[in-house]
Formats: structure tokens, sequence, C-alpha cells
């Protein structure tokens, strides 16, 4: 059984299409995703000096733009740059002028959209974009791809033989028909009249460019097998219709003999043979090629982006596996954008995002498994996964850890109730002493909203008992609280700043942990820095 | 390749549309018309707004519905047992319309109890409160504030383990004649078993403890009782599995995949840890070593037109004749297959082994869940998400009827020393079902291995030299010139007729023939 593709978005087919037949410009389209700080593609691909439509549209609550830069910039510092002077960046609508940029779009206000026509470099290579609106750069970018073609097959020639087989057979054990060369040096059948019966084994040599993975491609009716060097590549073989099939092999770089193996039982007959490198596009070695044999090549979408669970009302509840919050993990989104994880295996407040709640189509679309990170951005992780009690006997004392199915020592989950507004209070116990923890979101978080997080703990409390609130921070005492700046958090390839301010009426810092002694009843506080100022500037100036 | 010369740009098509498509347009499965004179099938419109992909099905004390989801949701169905209205699949939309302008009374009802759970294969309703078993726990749920949605939600069972691997599913039970829920955790993946537990069958008693109870579980796709109310799961072809199977769940086994039999340390009561099965062996021939290990009660044959690829739900019939003859056998039905079969149990020195028949086909999606009322109303739903369904639909929900007339079926087949013993819904034609002529046998077993699944091997080719027709016209008794034991003994019957002339529906049966009968 297969297991289902993830789905495409909406603008991938409009932008596989092949680029050098086109005449009309190639439609781009690239979104922005809500409350996401993404783009919805992180990667495009054209051939060199294409005409490109690019359809940029913004869908979100904030402004967004796309800047395209030269390959090896480093976008992140191109912004920070610009940022050096703000009067001047924010005349510009943070648009950069810099000579590393060689296309721009417009500062694109919420659900704005923008068509720009380009030609596509000629030079293949990786030319990044990002949003360069401040606080943006980090998440949202991709890259443009320019890919030419790779190297075809030299030297080819071809071997005939006759026979009637159900598999590809020991060709070298068998004396050809007839031999010959390919001027063309594409691989192709029709060589004599035979319709039926035969079989064609084309030699001939490949320059394999650079170390790397390469991609090889068939699809033949009926089997075939590629092998550069002395290594097979690539393999269908039996009876069966021309289905475009692939195999990925690590190659080195040199000159290598190729051969290139197929068979033909009865009726149709076909052949298509071609390859993709790192480096350079699909490049056919054949000289028939199937209907749509670039599609699903061209292009790479952020793969499970598309069933935003969008919290209206009542909180939203999420139990899956999200990424940074361990096997047991429920999410909890609010209406106004303040989300957070709890651990039913920890026992404890694992995470809190801004923005978009969770993509559920990873889970819901397919078999279910894998871990999804937040859809949001602004991810904090105070702690690692780790329990939030626990007795300290002095200053020394090292914080348990948790190892995921192992029992965590002293804990039992009891489950969780619902308010009537759809908030739930989770209850476990420790120690003998039942712990109920409810977690409420003070507003919107583009008006700076907070999570408060109430604990209650019945039971004889044992002596020097702590709640721990963060762990390898760096800690600023402020008048609103603890600024915490924990160590970067990265989730499925995206980096996190992992910075919160927390407030809790008698908290201590204890080295690089901040503490709390548990008492009957603890409130903290979770509220993120304020956004860039230069956003508000921008917001004014609308 | 020859046949489909012509098909070709049509199928490269097709392929690329089955990659890249969105939703792949599929020709949606029919139900048979030939079925359908006996068994009807009602496709609910399900709810808007979220995909109903029932993968457990519970009643509760009033009759109405209750129906978890691979999304995690809890829905109430009410009027389900009475609603007419089918509903229309609309081709443009893609989606199920009800019928509007039908009377109010005919129609199905639904409301969202739960939701946020963590996939729920299990759902079992006792005294005021809905269990269900999500991925990693058994939890018990109502509405306190009696809002109609369940807002406490007490965690009864969680320590089983989890790691993130999709394959990590698990089935939860309805409640056994002891008052415990039987939980069937999935390995990791089809080999391994990374976190405690997976590849097991587990009780939880009424206080919450868990007991590990057999261990050699693959794939589970779901777990039921017999009449007796023995428990039972069904396991998926791969590993150590030559096809899909029905499964007795004797305390204390090993039902045959090894990859999870290092959590013997971890489950004292079971003894200790089971000899390995050999590689490419026989079920039959493991068996004589390995004392824990119980071979399966039904083999689901696998393939194209045979019985299944992916056997769900164990149902139960206990309608007592409204779901017509076949009362105390057990339906399954297959998600991909989108069908439903039969089967008959019996034991055979102290050993659960039968046989299975086709039954039904023509479900719209790929069936997960399943319960079937004392009045006979066969509730099941499902997807075909994740390993597609021939039904076409990504989700449904349906209702099977009998609508009264009996179909000409064979009703049981039991086995004999020397051959087996049929008995019909109806009176057979004795000259058609007399005649040895009229049946055709082949007897084959599966490569006991560790490598995804296995052929059908070991052929043998039995004479059938007598079939004698018994005094009430309704039963025969098959005389083979060999029985092999483990086998699977596969019948057709397309030579037999009626009293009244009719065909038999279904002319093929598989009988898994763990053990032969000395009389």
């Amino acid at each position: 059984m297969n297991s289902l593709r993830p789905l495409l978005l909406s603008g991938f087919l409009a932008a596989s299409a092949p680029a050098l037949l086109a005449q009309e410009p190639v439609q781009i389209n690239l979104k922005t995703l809500t409350a996401q700080m993404k783009f919805d593609l992180s990667e495009l691909v054209v051939s060199p000096g294409t005409k490109v439509k690019l359809v940029f549209e913004n869908p979100d609550d904030m402004p967004h733009n796309v800047v395209f830069c030269q390959p090896g910039t480093n976008v992140e510092q191109l912004v920070m740059k610009m940022l050096e002077k703000p009067e001047e960046a924010l005349k510009n609508n943070f648009l950069p002028n810099d000579p590393k940029v060689w296309l721009k779009s417009r500062l694109l206000n919420p659900h704005e959209k923008q068509e720009i026509e380009f030609t596509a470099p000629e030079k293949p290579g990786n030319y990044p974009y990002v949003c360069s609106f401040p606080g943006h750069a980090a998440s949202m970018q991709g890259v443009l791809r320019v890919l030419g073609e790779g190297p075809k097959l030299e030297n080819l020639k071809f071997a005939l033989y006759h026979g009637s087989w159900k598999s590809l057979p020991d060709f070298t054990a068998l004396t050809p028909h007839r031999t010959g060369d390919v001027p063309d040096n594409l691989v192709q059948l029709n060589f004599d009249d035979y319709k039926n019966q035969y079989g064609l084994v084309f030699t001939g040599t490949i320059k394999i460019p650079s170390n790397g993975e390469y991609t090889f491609y068939s699809a033949s009716d009926d089997g075939c097998r590629i092998t550069v060097g002395d290594e097979q590549v690539h393999k269908h073989d039996g009876i069966h219709p021309a289905e475009i099939k692939e195999s990925k092999k690590k190659l080195k770089k040199g000159e290598y003999p190729v051969r290139i193996e197929y068979f033909q039982a009865e009726g149709g007959a076909a052949l298509y043979v071609g390859w993709k490198g790192e480096h350079f596009d699909t490049t056919a070695l054949s000289k028939w090629t199937p209907e749509n044999w670039k599609k699903g090549v061209q292009q790479k979408t952020n793969e499970f982006v598309g069933l935003p669970l969008e919290p209206k009302g009542a909180p939203t509840i999420y139990r899956n596996f999200i990424a940074g919050a361990g096997n047991r993990s429920i999410g909890v989104g609010f209406e106004g954008g303040m989300n957070y994880a709890w651990s039913a295996e920890t026992m404890n407040f694992t995470m809190a995002w801004r923005g978009a709640f969770m993509d559920a189509a990873r889970h819901w679309r397919n078999r279910g498994g894998g871990h999804q990170p937040p859809a949001g951005f602004d991810v904090v992780r105070p702690t690692d996964l780790v329990p939030p009690l626990a007795v300290l006997e002095n200053q020394e004392s090292v914080w348990p850890t948790f190892t995921p199915d192992q029992p965590l020592e002293g804990y039992a989950w009891k489950g969780y109730d619902l308010d009537q507004n759809g908030v739930p209070t989770f209850h476990y116990t420790w120690k003998g002493v039942q712990v109920d923890e409810k977690i409420e979101s003070t507003g919107d978080f583009k008006k700076g909203g907070s999570l408060v997080r109430t604990l209650t703990l019945k039971g004889q409390l044992p002596a020097k008992s702590f709640l721990l609130l963060s762990q390898k921070a760096k800690l600023t005492s402020t008048k609103e609280g603890y600024a915490v700046q924990g160590e970067k958090l990265n989730l499925n390839g995206t980096n996190y700043e992992n910075q919160i301010l927390i407030k809790a009426p008698g908290a201590t810092v204890s080295g690089s942990s901040l503490l709390v002694p548990a008492t009957e009843k603890i409130q903290i506080s979770y509220t993120w820095p304020e956004m860039h100022p230069a956003n508000h500037a921008t917001h004014t100036a609308q | 390749m020859k046949a489909q010369r012509l098909l070709l740009p049509v199928l490269l098509g097709s392929i690329v549309s089955a990659i890249y498509a969105p939703r792949p347009a599929r020709a949606a499965a029919e139900p048979d018309p030939k079925e359908a004179e006996y068994y009807k099938i009602t496709t609910f419109p399900t709810p808007p707004g979220t995909a109903l992909e029932v993968s457990s099905v519970e009643f509760l004390p009033d009759g109405r519905v209750a129906m978890g989801t691979r999304r995690g949701e809890v829905w109430i169905a009410s009027n389900a047992q009475n609603a007419t209205t089918p509903g229309a699949w609309n081709k443009d939309t893609m989606i199920f319309e009800g019928d509007q302008a039908a009377p109010e009374n005919s129609h199905i009802r639904y409301q969202r109890f739960a939701e946020g759970q963590h996939e729920i294969l299990g759902l079992a309703w006792k005294d005021g409160w809905l269990y269900a078993t999500n991925r990693y726990e058994v939890l018990r749920m109502k509405s306190q504030s009696g809002s109609g949605k369940a807002d406490r939600f007490e965690t009864v069972c969680d320590k089983w383990g989890v790691s993130g691997d999709y394959h990590e599913y698990s089935f939860g039970s309805r409640f056994d004649k002891n008052g415990d829920l039987w939980v069937l955790c999935c390995l990791t993946g089809s080999f391994s078993s990374k976190t405690p537990f997976r590849g097991w069958a587990l009780r939880v008693k009424p206080d919450g403890t868990m007991v590990p109870t057999c261990s050699g579980v693959r794939s589970p796709g779901g777990v039921g009782f017999d009449a007796e109310g023995e428990v039972y799961y069904t396991d998926n072809q791969g590993p150590w599995h030559g096809a899909c199977t029905l499964q007795h769940l004797v305390p204390g086994s090993f039902q045959g995949h090894p990859g999870g039999n290092m959590w013997y340390d971890l489950a004292p009561n079971m003894g200790p840890r089971p000899q390995d099965p050999m590689d490419k062996s026989r079920m039959v021939t493991e068996r004589a070593k390995i004392k824990e290990l119980v071979p399966p009660a039904v083999y689901m044959v696998y393939g194209p037109g045979k019985i299944g690829n992916s056997s769900t739900a164990i149902i139960l019939d206990e309608s007592e004749g409204k779901f017509g003859p076949f009362q105390k056998q057990i339906f399954i039905p297959d998600q991909s297959h989108s069908n439903v079969s039969r089967v008959f149990l019996e034991t055979v020195n102290g050993v659960k082994q039968g046989v299975v028949f086709p039954f039904l086909t023509g479900l719209r999606s790929g069936p997960i869940g399943a319960r079937m009322g004392k009045d006979g109303k066969f509730f099941v739903g499902g997807s075909d998400r994740g390993w597609g369904a021939k039904g076409g639909q990504p989700f449904a929900f349906e209702r099977i009827d009998w609508t009264g007339k009996v179909p000409f079926e064979v009703h049981e087949m039991r086995a004999k020393p020397d051959g087996f013993e049929l008995t019909f819904t109806e009176p057979v034609d004795p000259a058609t079902a007399g005649n040895p002529a009229s049946y055709s046998a082949r007897e084959f077993t599966y490569i006991y291995q560790e490598k995804y699944g296995s052929p059908e091997v070991d052929d043998v080719l039995p004479k059938i030299e007598k079939a004698v027709v018994a005094g009430d016209g309704k039963s025969v008794r098959l005389h083979f010139d060999v029985l092999t034991k483990g086998h699977v003994h596969e019948l057709h019957l397309d030579g037999v007729r009626s009293a009244k002339g009719a065909s038999v529906l279904h002319p093929l049966a598989y009988y898994t023939l763990n053990e032969i009968p000395v009389k």
C-alpha cells in the first residue's frame, strides 16, 4: 500500500509549466501565510532567462514584502544592515537599497496583491528571497533556484537483441542482432521495424558534474535498468506500462560509462530516461518524454501547510504530536492568537507561541505520524521537557529530568475539565498533592496579550518544593518581571529567539534557573517582548 | 505491456493526477445489485465543516450512535436507526448532500460531543461515561454541566508508550465479559517496538490498572468479541503475516510477530519470553515448537477478488435474526476493499478456527469503526486516509439493513475428519448439491516469515470424492481425499443450486484448518 503524497498548493501547477517552451511568461504564485511569518513556498524553480510573472499576495494581517537577492546573500544580515539607518529604512518602506538586491515587490499592506514581471537570471544558482520587514527575515525566506539542463549522454551506441522475455535478461550472455551508433546521443526505440520481442542495450558515457545525490527517472514499457560505472542507479523491471519511476543515488564527480538496458515483450513500447542533480533541472536523455515529465520535480513547497486550525470562540484543543512538546502534548489555541502546549507526560506547561495555532495537515491528511511545529511565531520553551515540581535540598540540587516512556516518578496524569468558555484545567498528582493548572489568555497577541498560568496545589506540600519557571536562561530583573532569554529553540529547522517576560510573585533566581516556591496557589504570567517599534510606526503611517 | 496499450496516455495521465491532484478522482464503488436485494446500504450525509472519519462506533443507552473519529472528535448521531435520507454524492462539489425535500423524520442529526482527542480508535459506554482509547491512553468523558458537550475528561490508563511514529495506533475494545477494556497496540513501524507494549494486547481493569495480556501483535485493525465473549482482533498482512487475519486473544499467548517481545521484561505476569519463530517457516511447524503461539483463527485471504487487504472491525451479530440468518456470526469490514466479509468460527481440539465468506461490497469509503445493534442495524464508518479505499470517498458513515429476503448462501462450514459439513440458508437442489463436480477445492498456506507478506504456497489440489446431501435438505457433507493441517481450504461452489434454482450468492469459502477433528 502506498502512502499518500502530501497535498500540494494551488500555485504549484501553474509555476511548474515547462519554462523553456513558454513564450508567455511562466506564472509563479507566492503568498504569505496568515499569522505564521512564512511564505507558502520555500523554494521556487525556474529555467535561466525565463520570463516570469510573479503574483505575490499578502493575505496576512501584517505588512510584508518580498526581496530577491544575489546568490550567497545572507538575507538576515542584509535586513539588519538596512535597519542600521532606521529613518531611511522607514522612508523606503523597509525595502533595502542594496546592490545585492535585484528584484523587489512593494511593501504590501494586509490583503494586497502585486504582479511583477521579470526575466530570470541567465546564471544558474540559488537566489534567496526574504521579507525585509523588521522582525520577519528569520522565518520568512526562501530560495529561487535557477536551474539549467544537465549533462547529456555522449558516445552513445546501441545493441539490438531478439528474444521473448518477462524480465530483463542477461544481455551479456546474448549475441546482438545488430549494433550501431546513436548520432543524436538520445535513447530511442525505432532502430528497426520490430514491434515486439526485442531488447536494447545502450552504452555511452556521462559526466557527473560534482559529488552529490542524483535522481534518475524512467518511464518504460516494458522493463529497463540504468547502470553508471559499476553501479545500478535505477531499475524498473518486468512487464508494465510506462509509468514515471524515480530512484536516487549518490555519485562522485567524474566521467563514467553508462549502460541502459531495455526490453519489449508485446504491445505498447516506450522508453524515457532522464536525470536531475542538485545543480541542474530534470534533463531528458531520451528522444521520447512522457507528458508532464518535469512535473513534481520543479518546485518544493512547505510540505504540510494547509489545514490551519483557527480558534473561534472557545479555545481549540489539539492533542497530537507537537514538535518541541513531546509525544503526549495538548495544544491549546485561543482566538486572540495566544497559544500553548501542555504535556501529559511531563505534566508541564511546555511551549507558548503567538499568531496562528497549528496546522493539522500532517496529522489529518496522512497516516498521522510525525511532530508538527506550531504554525505561529515567537515560540518559547522556557524549560526543557522536565517535570514542573521538585524538592530542592539546596542551591546545588539538580532539577529532575524526564525520559520519554519512563515513568515520571511521583506524578500521575488525571485528565482535564473544560469551563463554560471551553478553557481547560489540567489535573495531576505529585507526591500526594492534587495539582490543578489553568492557563488563560488575556487578549490579542497584536496588543501585547499575556498567558496567565494558575496552579492550585491541594494537600501536604513537601518542604523545599519549587516550581520551575525557566532553565538555562539569561535572566534580567525588570520592573515588569524577569526578562528570560533562553537557549535558542530549533523546531524542524526554524530557529526561535526563545525570549519571554515572566512575572511570578516570589520568584527567585538560582543560577540560570528561575524558580518559585510551591504554595497553595501560584500565578505566573508570560508576556512577549513588544514587537519591533518600527512595526507600530508603519501601522500608524498607514 | 499488451492489454493496456491503448490506455497508455490515459493511464499516464491518471498516474500523474493520482500523484499530484489534491484528491484523486476515482471511480466510486457501487453496491452490487445482486447483493442489494438482500442487504441495503444507506449512506448518510455527514456534518459540514469536518471530516467524519469514523474510527469507532458505540451505542448510547438511548439508542443514539456515538462515533469517535481519526481527527479526535466524538459525534453523536440521532435518528440513525430510522433515517432514510441516503444523501447524494455530488460529483461537482465532491461532498454528500442530504435530500432537504425529504420529511424531517427521515433525517439523521449530528451533535459534536467532544473534540481535540488524539485519534479515537475505540469507544465504550459505561455508567454515564463514554470511554475512549486514543493513541496513548484510555480516558473517559462526560458532560458534567449538562450542556450536551463533554467537559470532563478523566485519564483511566496511560501506561503504554507512544513515540510519534504514524504506525503506533491503539485500538480499544468495548467492555468484555469481565468488565475489562482491551487495548491493541500497533508496533512502531512494521518490524519493531520502540516504546513499551507496542505489539501487545493489554487489558485495562476497572480500577485503571493495566495487564499485559498477549504479545505478538503487528498491526491491528479492530478488536471485538464472539458470541461466547471470547476476544479477537484483526491483524494485517506484513512481516510474520502472510495475509490479514482474525486472531483469538488467549491470555498469555504469543500472536505471532516477535517484534515487541522485549517487553516481556516489563510483564512478569506473562512468564518468560517465548522462543522466536524461525524465519521462512510455516505456522503449523512453529506452533508445534512454541507453546505460546496461537495460530490465526481465520486467514482473511489477501488479494483482489478475495477477502481483503486491510481487515478492521469485528462485528458480532446479536440481532437474533433481525439481520438475517447469520446470528452469532462475525462480520469483518476491509478498509481498502470497502467490503464486509462474514466469518463462522468453531473450536476444534481447543483451538479457534473457521471460515470466511465474501458478504457485501460497495461501501463508500474505507470502513474502520462499526457496530451492529440488537435491532440488526449495522453501522459502519471509515476513512481512506493513508492507504486508499476502493469506495472512493475520503470518509463515510453508513448503515447496512437486511431487506428481509434470505440470500442463498453457505450458512456454516464445519471441519470433519475427512472433509467439511456445509449448511445452507435455504434448501438445496439435491442433484447439484450432491454432485462433487459442483464443487472445486484448493489447499494452500503462507510462508511464516519476517519478510513483508507471503505468496500462497504449498498448494494441494484435493479431490472431492463425495457430496452427500442430508435428510434435512439444507446440509451437505463433503468428503475430501486429503485435508492438510494448517492450510487454508479454499472451496468454490459454482455448480450448487438451491431447491428454487438459485446459485449461491457468494460461492466461495476459505476455511483455516488449524486442527483436523477426530470425529
